[in-house]
């Protein structure tokens, strides 16, 4: 029998972390408790939440997805030249946008099922290849105008912030659909045994498709959201974003070997990376070596992550 | 099991020489420049960086593991190496210093993996960061230049009128083969990618043998980032951003697989100068850079798809 604490421990040391976290933050700079500083928390954090939950389907179904650092800025510039460039309404280019973001995803789904590629090699080349695609694109130079209906994603519906509420739905359906649907039980089956679940019927390929296409999906509403909150597409947003999304993934207690990972503990994740960036910020450390910190912090969390689990048996 | 004679591992690599032979003819048709003894020395010394770090890549995806670090440590060891440099210290001193910085940081992750039972992706994710972040601080995120003529040497001079640069990547590959094919650490190496657990009943010291491929790892990052400061008489903070991810390119090309256990060093320079190659094409031949991002993706893809074929058709 394990006791109660040790249990609790194990299940939320994520949300146990981001809350030792903003205490320490608290007591460092009264500012940091302030209502509209915590929005703006969540509101920095949004963007790395949303493509992180996307990278949590593929890393549950024992995957990963490299690619969605490119894909945002792909997205982002597609969708803004679509409008900009090509003169179509803001709906139409935001919703041709998300469908080419889930059509990437597809396309890497494609190279790890029926190319037998692995998955870190496979989205590695997608990586370089979206990436080589959105400079083309936009020939280096950001691409601006879209208007206000687009900005809108960037803005803040009276205090609110718009990217929060697209978090808000998108941790709604992407984990209704993770719990709730048999979809959802098949991406951590796959994940957990891929040739036990295969030989109990399931169709893996479908499953392994449906988690990078929901990937590139998420990773394109970020390319969205991204674009609107700068008011342009930059060829080289996102850059790295693919491995600070892995980072919050992780931190949220999912594993990399696969089946094992939720929703919301990939949110706390990307919040643990905001309130350290904010907090840290507010204590006035400077840029670099906040790095140094959050690297160290990672480092930290995941070791203690280890550590609280092998207590278990 | 055998490692002498592995038909599949000899039809890959071979796979990969017929495609740089069939490209660099294609080139030498395109542009009679390209086969330039000129050219050719420069490709190669292109070549040795991400080829140096791809040499430490390769035992660590042998091991099954990965380094993401190595572009973050090889900023941090330049940064080191070259303020040494500017204190007065001596050139031999200095390098010394940046490597044993090198093989610190490689200790540590091994370390974390080892001891800290972290996954290797996620524990040198975090060195990448938490390496980045104090070469920018050590620096205070400026560059260093202004180095002494001796040490630019390591990047400038030539040896038989080949450049120094790949004299060592030649001593990395001779030395790395050799620890590779003759020595314990070689077969404990392929031994511990096969089957770790296996490895460790059979009194392999898997611990020792995996930090130490981590040390050899972060060491090569810093001879890397040596040459390159060496070549541009700068040492820069944001030095070697996403070289992780060529590297890595790199040893998959070159026919390892990221499970561990398969793929050598031989490989892993045909796949390096794959790479450069193709940025050297692409250079030749006035193509838009935009364009190389999206051909580098599309080469690697094209190689790994044929790889899994011909390992379908064994």
């Amino acid at each position: 029998m394990i006791p109660t604490v040790r249990r609790i421990v194990v299940r939320y040391s994520t949300f146990l972390i981001l809350a030792a976290l903003m205490l320490l933050f608290s007591l460092v700079s009264s500012r940091f408790l302030q209502v509209n500083n915590l929005l703006n928390i969540v509101d920095q954090s949004a963007l790395l939440a949303i493509v992180a939950i996307g990278v949590t389907y593929t890393i549950i179904s024992g995957g990963i997805d490299l690619s969605v650092g490119s894909v945002v800025a792909l997205v982002g510039a597609v969708s803004a030249g679509l409008i900009v460039r090509a003169g179509l309404p803001v709906p139409v280019g935001i919703l041709l946008g998300l469908v080419f973001g889930a059509l990437l995803g597809l396309v890497n789904g494609l190279f790890v099922v029926y190319g037998r590629l692995q998955p870190f090699v496979a989205t590695l080349a997608m990586m370089a290849i979206a990436r080589g695609l959105t400079l083309l694109y936009t020939q280096g130079r950001p691409i601006s105008g879209m208007g206000e209906a687009y900005t809108f994603f960037g803005s803040r519906l009276g205090p609110i912030p718009v990217s929060i509420l697209v978090l808000l739905v998108v941790v709604l359906v992407s984990g209704t659909v993770l719990r709730r649907t048999p979809f959802g039980a098949y991406v951590y089956a796959v994940g957990g045994n891929e040739e036990t679940t295969r030989l109990a019927g399931v169709a893996v390929s479908r499953v392994k498709l449906g988690a990078y296409a929901f990937s590139g999906l998420m990773a394109a509403v970020g390319g969205i959201i991204l674009t609107a909150r700068l008011w342009s597409a930059q060829p080289q947003a996102a850059t790295g974003l693919e491995l600070q999304a892995i980072a919050a993934t992780v931190l949220g207690g999912a594993s990399l070997m696969g089946g094992a990972g939720t929703i919301l503990g990939t949110v706390a994740g990307a919040l643990i990376m905001g309130v350290l960036a904010n907090g840290l910020n507010l204590a006035g450390v400077s840029s670099y070596l906040q790095q140094v910190i959050t690297g160290g912090i990672f480092i930290l969390a995941v070791l203690l992550d280890m550590w609280t689990k092998r207590q278990k048996v | 099991m055998t490692t002498t004679f592995d038909l599949g591992a000899l039809f890959r690599r071979f796979g990969l020489l017929i495609a740089i032979a069939v490209l660099v003819f294609g080139l030498a048709l395109l542009s009679p420049q390209f086969l330039a003894v000129q050219n050719v020395l420069n490709l190669l010394l292109q070549a040795t960086v991400n080829a140096i770090i791809a040499a430490g890549m390769t035992l660590v995806i042998l091991t099954a593991g990965i380094d993401l670090s190595v572009g973050s440590v090889l900023a941090l060891t330049a940064v080191i190496t070259a303020d040494v440099l500017q204190a007065g210290v001596p050139v031999v001193l200095a390098v010394v210093i940046g490597l044993g910085a090198g093989a610190v940081t490689g200790l540590v992750n091994g370390l974390l993996i080892t001891l800290g039972r972290i996954p290797p992706f996620i524990a040198t994710l975090g060195m990448m960061t938490l390496a980045r972040g104090l070469a920018l601080s050590y620096a205070q995120g400026r560059p260093i230049t202004g180095l002494p003529d001796r040490f630019l040497l390591v990047g400038t001079s030539s040896m038989l009128g080949i450049p120094t640069p790949i004299w060592i990547t030649a001593v990395v590959y001779g030395a790395g083969m050799f620890v590779l094919r003759r020595t314990v650490l070689g077969r404990y190496i392929y031994a511990i990618g096969n089957s770790s657990r296996a490895a460790r009943f059979t009194g392999i010291p898997v611990r020792s043998a995996t930090v130490a491929v981590y040390v050899i790892s972060g060491a090569l990052a810093a001879l890397a980032g040596m040459i390159l400061t060496a070549r541009l008489n700068s040492a820069q903070p944001i030095m070697g951003l996403q070289y992780e991810l060529n590297a890595i390119a790199a040893v998959v090309v070159g026919g390892a697989a990221l499970s561990g256990g398969e793929g050598g060093l031989g490989g892993t320079f045909l796949g390096a100068l794959l790479m450069a190659i193709i940025a050297n094409a692409i250079n030749i031949l006035n193509i838009s850079p935009f364009v190389a991002q999206v051909l580098q993706g599309s080469v690697i893809l094209a190689a790994l798809l044929l790889h899994g074929l011909s390992r379908r058709n064994q």
